[in-house]
């Protein structure tokens, strides 16, 4: 496509959308920044301090809920993508009943995340389906705990399900760009299912599947609803704890330092992803 | 198809060929009961535990409930606030896809047709609001809506679920911008064609699907954004998800969530079967596959 060059009406054109986005975003990440260290604190006294910064860090509860949302983001991309991808593959031959199965897969996607929860936490709670089957077959002697459970099982189980649509359509697409002429070439040349798995689908994929982990990660790593509902009595999540602080026990200022370190976390696995795109880039 | 008992020896490519098909009509009918189970059975589930009849309460053996009623229904639209919910969930989703539209059709044009310095930084940016994680942004937006006198307000809710639908809205129309062939836009130049005439019978008919699909995700953001309308809209207002979550939270009635969570999703899914040919797949994952 030929790019025409710009005129200065093209910059202000700009304005209405990335200035709405940075207005509203820019002034909160830069709120959140500034009253971590306690300057506009709510409490009217603006002052410089890092005595927020040793409250939090040096509080049990907060690292646990730090080192528990880590794990759940973490487990709930590579959890996801693990499952999409095998599904990803099958779409991507042709074969009857296609169209209708893409549709019935999607639904996930147009459920909200509550609800998806809530679907969820039907089947594996105490005595869900999902227990009543196990116990009907006599795999287990007494319900399993899914749900609020220590390790966050549950909560890993929902993101799946209600992301595996997001993450699957990412992938598909990147599965499409893929030329059967390049596959079929490499099976001339004697690769066998397995050697085309590894050494041609999934690195070729491999862009659409770090950009789907990253969103799912900052989706999971962020979220509050549904850690609050289908996660452990004990950590919360650190979205969670951030609500608390600043609701609750009205410390905005520490609440503050916890925002800053999502933001931080979020920042930093978003560039160790896009290097390691680089990377995945630059090899083949 | 060649009879099986024909004496005259098949082409291996054929024989290979129908054993491909085979394969793959047997990995279609287990990936279709997967799927089924997979979404039909929590959905089945839920519309069971909304139609429990309070006088045959469906407990731990029975695997099916005892009893239909439609009594939980009833009890919900009577006695909760799910009716003035539902006309703040729906009044507030239009608003916001209205204005993240007209917010961002003339940046969309601009990131979609013109050279600009620094468009990969632009797109990222445009991005934030789904990067950043929510509470962070609803906790501190909401002190800033506050000075403003916006929290609180049918105002300041529309303008926060404006922002989190907004990244879509760009992503998506950039996207179907760029696709536009500069030919015929100088076709049209060259016979003539004005700003007026190029905008209507160019620009707006060949991003229409792009600018369907980009309402339909601010849409259903909107009608599903959490964080933000927890902390800046209630107690004054509170929209399905809110009032989902004050089921799920210290009070949890599983009866009133079925109900509520059905009504929650029953539109989404019938829009996603309506509109299901303007989601082919390229419109997310061109407008999310690169960062």
């Amino acid at each position: 496509m030929k790019e025409k060059e710009i005129s200065p009406i093209h910059i202000l054109m700009l304005f209405p959308g990335v200035g709405f986005i940075l207005l509203f975003i820019g002034s909160s990440i830069f709120l959140t920044l500034v009253q971590s260290f306690g300057v506009f604190s709510i409490t009217g006294n603006s002052l410089f301090t890092l005595e927020n910064w040793k409250v939090i860090l040096q509080t049990r509860e907060s690292m646990d809920s730090l080192l528990f949302s880590l794990k759940m983001g973490i487990l709930s991309s590579v959890g996801t993508v693990v499952v999409a991808f095998p599904v990803a593959l099958f779409f991507r031959k042709g074969g009857t009943g296609k169209g209708i199965l893409g549709s019935i897969i999607k639904v996930p996607l147009f459920i909200p995340a509550l609800v998806a929860a809530f679907l969820i936490l039907n089947l594996i709670s105490y005595h869900g389906l999902v227990n009543t089957a196990l116990m009907r077959f006599h795999l287990i002697n007494e319900p399993l705990r899914m749900l609020n459970d220590k390790f966050g099982w549950g909560v890993v189980f929902i993101q799946i399900w209600k992301n595996l649509p997001f993450v699957l359509l990412i992938i598909m697409a990147s599965l499409a760009s893929i030329r059967d002429d390049t596959i079929d070439a490499a099976k001339n040349l004697g690769a066998g299912y397995w050697s085309i798995l590894f050494r041609m689908y999934i690195p070729l994929a491999m862009p659409g599947i770090l950009v789907s982990m990253i969103l799912m990660f900052i989706k999971a790593f962020g979220d509050f609803p549904i850690v609050s509902v289908a996660g452990p009595i004990y950590p919360s999540s650190i979205a969670g704890r951030m609500h608390i602080m600043a609701t609750i026990y009205q410390e905005w200022d520490q609440a503050a330092v916890l925002g800053v370190i999502i933001i931080i976390t979020a920042f930093i696995v978003i560039w160790a992803y896009s290097r390691l795109a680089e990377f995945v880039k630059g090899e083949i | 198809m060649t009879q099986t008992d024909n004496k005259v020896k098949r082409p291996l490519h054929l024989i290979q060929a129908r054993k491909m098909r085979n394969y793959y009509l047997l990995l279609t009918i287990f990936f279709m009961i997967v799927m089924i189970v997979w979404v039909g059975v929590p959905i089945l589930m839920t519309i069971m535990w909304s139609l429990v009849d309070p006088k045959n309460p469906w407990s731990y053996p029975n695997v099916f409930p005892p009893s239909f009623s439609l009594a939980q229904w009833k009890f919900v639209f009577d006695y909760t606030n799910i009716g003035r919910a539902l006309r703040t969930s729906y009044s507030v989703a239009p608003l916001a896809v209205l204005l993240s539209l007209v917010l961002s059709l003339p940046t969309s044009y601009v990131l979609g047709r013109r050279k600009i310095p620094g468009k990969k930084l632009f797109m990222l940016l445009v991005l934030l609001p789904i990067i950043m994680p929510g509470m962070v942004v609803a906790l501190f937006l909401s002190r800033i809506f506050t000075t403003f006198g916006l929290s609180q307000t049918f105002f300041g809710l529309v303008l926060a679920h404006t922002l989190m639908s907004i990244p879509y809205m760009i992503r998506v129309m950039t996207t179907s911008f760029q696709a536009i062939p500069q030919d015929v836009i100088d076709a049209a130049e060259n016979l003539g064609a004005n700003t007026f005439v190029k905008i209507r019978d160019i620009f707006l008919p060949m991003i229409r699907p792009g600018l369907l699909a980009g309402m339909i995700f601010a849409f259903t953001v909107s009608i599903e954004e959490f964080n933000l309308t927890f902390i800046i809209g209630t107690p004054t207002f509170e929209t399905i998800p809110t009032i989902l979550y004050s089921f799920m939270g210290y009070n949890f009635i599983r009866t009133n969530a079925s109900v509520v969570a059905l009504l929650m999703m029953t539109p989404n899914i019938i829009m996603l079967f309506i509109v299901e040919r303007f989601l082919k797949s390229d419109y997310l994952a061109a407008s999310l596959g690169k960062m």
